[in-house]
């Protein structure tokens, strides 16, 4: 498996990632999203401005269902994209970062509404994280 | 993964909960052989399985025909609770709370509005925002807005436009009781005030279409259908409203369970009825409910005002009138026999709709000889049906019925076999013209990608879960 990939189902459409550590976890999470969001990743942050998230939850599914939520905001709400993440401390319960936005210019191909917790959970195999999230499109 | 279904009518599948150790019940499939073997290889059988082992389930855990993968639940997934001690599930509900049909017939004769068949697509479209996250052109204050939330298409009707005698049509008349708003969080308020009256994307639609058959003719008189008149359908629901408020409450219901019940599938997580957070939720349900009745009042209004406009027919000629509007993604008490006595019950239905049988209180008086109206629309392009509940649907599966064609291939799959032909000239073949803002949002709604629409309604009708009354051909499709 690649970094990240996206994949669809007869019901909705998904992000299949995978990280070393937290911070790649994420980072491939939203690089993901971006593709299923917008076609591509930016190449890089020039422009962007910097938006707090911090997030404390339960566990990495917990974090990385709070964490697409909140990139789903900036793109829906805010017509901002999140370029990358800048790291404040990345870790499995918790996330302290800035997202670095900039607007979007052209609104997203798809309308994803919600991220879900189907079948979410995060594998530990090998020195390697892997995770798949569904998307109610 | 083997599952060994056996048919015990035709048209239903039981799986016996002793197949699996986990099973509290269960899992029956109304389907045909096809349609189980389509569901066995997508999976969505599990998901069936899944919810015949929660807790306190009544009866079986229930897929209608048009039974496909979701998420936690499989769409087309119906599953019943005691009110008093049992559970409830955002899962079984859905994200997109209270999307449902509603269904309007007219006195228009089918070649008149053939002719302006054009003007009125581009006309809708320009009206009524579809697509992805349109702004509405109502522009409700914080007020206005929690009077939409209180008193759903009541409200509406009230204060914009409509007629009272529309809410008999209406399941449950349009409004579910909310006195709460504190039960909804700021974020569910910020998606849902700006998308009051909006169509939204996906497989969301406005249908105008030909009553092409009438098979039931005493009861299509009744609904107000007459052969070779136009017919409206509208699909859309709470929008990003409801969105918000399911993923909140599955969030809180999941921190509830952290103590540790092991779910099949954590989209499965659930809070006790009595429970504060489960009262929260159904309350918070109630609300997106009333926002999804109102959002199909209004865009009924708009389209009565562009009907008016371009056919140039006059009200009276027109004859605009509401069938019925019905839910398909929702969690209702109900009251229904359980081994021969009165249950109230938590009747959750995710893809399915509610078809109360004749003589049923709570089928609209009007209505009330033949059974409440069941709106099935089938794919871009394919005609739609309008069934009646039965006595016999009572019995099997909570007066539940099928909600539409079910998606059978992904939105990748689908996109890539639209590449091979020009969709919309397809369709204007056939004689249906399609509008739509998206092209790709078009390509994933090809009609190869949903059953066909015939099989679902032929074992809907064979399993007697429901009765035909008429077909609806498609004469112009507005795509979310």
């Amino acid at each position: 498996m690649r970094k990240y990939e996206t994949f669809s189902t007869s019901a909705d459409m998904g992000i299949r990632f995978k990280g070393g550590d937290f911070r790649e976890l994420y980072e491939n999470a939203l690089r993901g999203l971006n593709v299923l969001l917008f076609g591509a990743n930016l190449r890089g942050t020039a422009g962007c401005a910097a938006v707090p998230f911090r997030f404390h939850g339960d566990g990495p599914e917990n974090v990385l269902v709070n964490f697409l939520a909140a990139v789903l905001s900036q793109a829906y709400q805010q017509r901002k994209r999140v370029a990358a993440i800048r790291f404040g401390q990345a870790g499995r319960s918790f996330l302290d970062a800035k997202l670095l936005v900039i607007p979007c210019r052209r609104p997203p191909k798809i309308e994803i509404k919600s991220v879900t917790y189907h079948n979410l959970r995060l594998v530990e195999a090998g020195g390697l994280m892997r995770a798949a999230i569904v998307f109610d499109v | 993964m083997a599952r060994n279904f056996e048919e015990i009518a035709p048209g239903r599948w039981r799986l016996d909960k002793n197949a699996d150790r986990a099973m509290q019940a269960d899992a029956e499939v109304f389907a045909s052989r096809q349609i189980l073997q389509q569901a066995l290889d997508d999976a969505s059988i599990e998901q069936v399985v899944n919810v015949a082992c929660l807790p306190g389930l009544v009866g079986s855990s229930l897929a209608m025909p048009d039974i496909h993968y979701g998420y936690g639940f499989c769409i087309g997934g119906v599953a019943a609770f005691p009110a008093d001690g049992g559970i409830v599930l955002p899962g079984g509900v859905g994200y997109d709370i209270n999307c449902g049909v509603r269904l309007l017939a007219s006195s228009i004769p089918v070649e008149e509005f053939t002719a302006a068949a054009e003007s009125v697509g581009y006309a809708i479209l320009q009206r009524i925002p579809t697509g992805l996250t349109p702004r509405s052109n109502y522009r409700l204050n914080k007020k206005e807005f929690q009077r939409v939330l209180f008193g759903g298409a009541r409200e509406i009707i009230r204060n914009f436009s409509g007629a009272v005698a529309d809410l008999d049509g209406i399941e449950s008349g349009g409004c579910l009781p909310f006195d709460s708003p504190g039960v909804i969080s700021p974020k569910a308020y910020e998606r849902g005030a700006p998308q009051v009256g909006s169509l939204g994307s996906g497989n969301h639609f406005i249908e105008v279409q030909a009553v092409e058959e009438i098979y039931d003719l005493p009861a299509a008189r009744v609904f107000g259908l007459e052969k070779s008149r136009v017919a409206v359908m509208i699909h859309t629901g709470s929008r990003g409203f409801g969105h918000q408020i399911a993923s909140d409450y599955i969030e809180t219901f999941r921190k509830r369970n952290l103590a540790g019940l092991k779910l099949r599938d954590p989209q499965l997580v659930y809070a006790s009825i009595s429970s504060a957070e489960g009262r929260n939720y159904l309350q918070a349900l109630n609300a997106a409910s009333n926002f999804a009745w109102a959002n199909r009042q209004l865009l009924q209004e708009d389209i009565a005002a562009i009907f008016e406009r371009i056919l140039r027919l006059g009200w009276g000629k027109l004859g605009l009138r509401l069938v019925y509007d019905q839910a398909h993604n929702i969690a209702k008490f109900e009251k229904h026999e359980v081994a021969g006595r009165t249950a109230e019950l938590l009747v959750h239905r995710k893809g399915a709709t509610r078809a109360f049988p004749p003589g049923h209180p709570d089928v609209p008086e009007k209505y009330r000889e033949v059974g409440q109206p069941v709106l099935i629309p089938g794919s871009m392009g394919s005609c739609s049906y309008v069934l009646r509940g039965t006595a016999m649907g009572a019995e099997l599966t909570f007066s539940s019925s099928a909600h539409g064609a079910g998606r059978r291939l992904s939105r990748h799959q689908a996109v890539k076999l639209a590449a091979q032909s020009d969709i919309r000239e397809r369709l204007r073949k056939n004689g249906v013209l399609v509008f739509s803002l998206s092209s790709q949002g078009l390509k994933e709604e090809i009609p190869e990608a949903y059953k066909n629409i015939d099989d679902v309604v032929a074992v809907t009708v064979a399993s007697g879960i429901s009765e035909k009354v008429a077909r609806l051909r498609p004469l112009l499709v507005i795509k979310g």
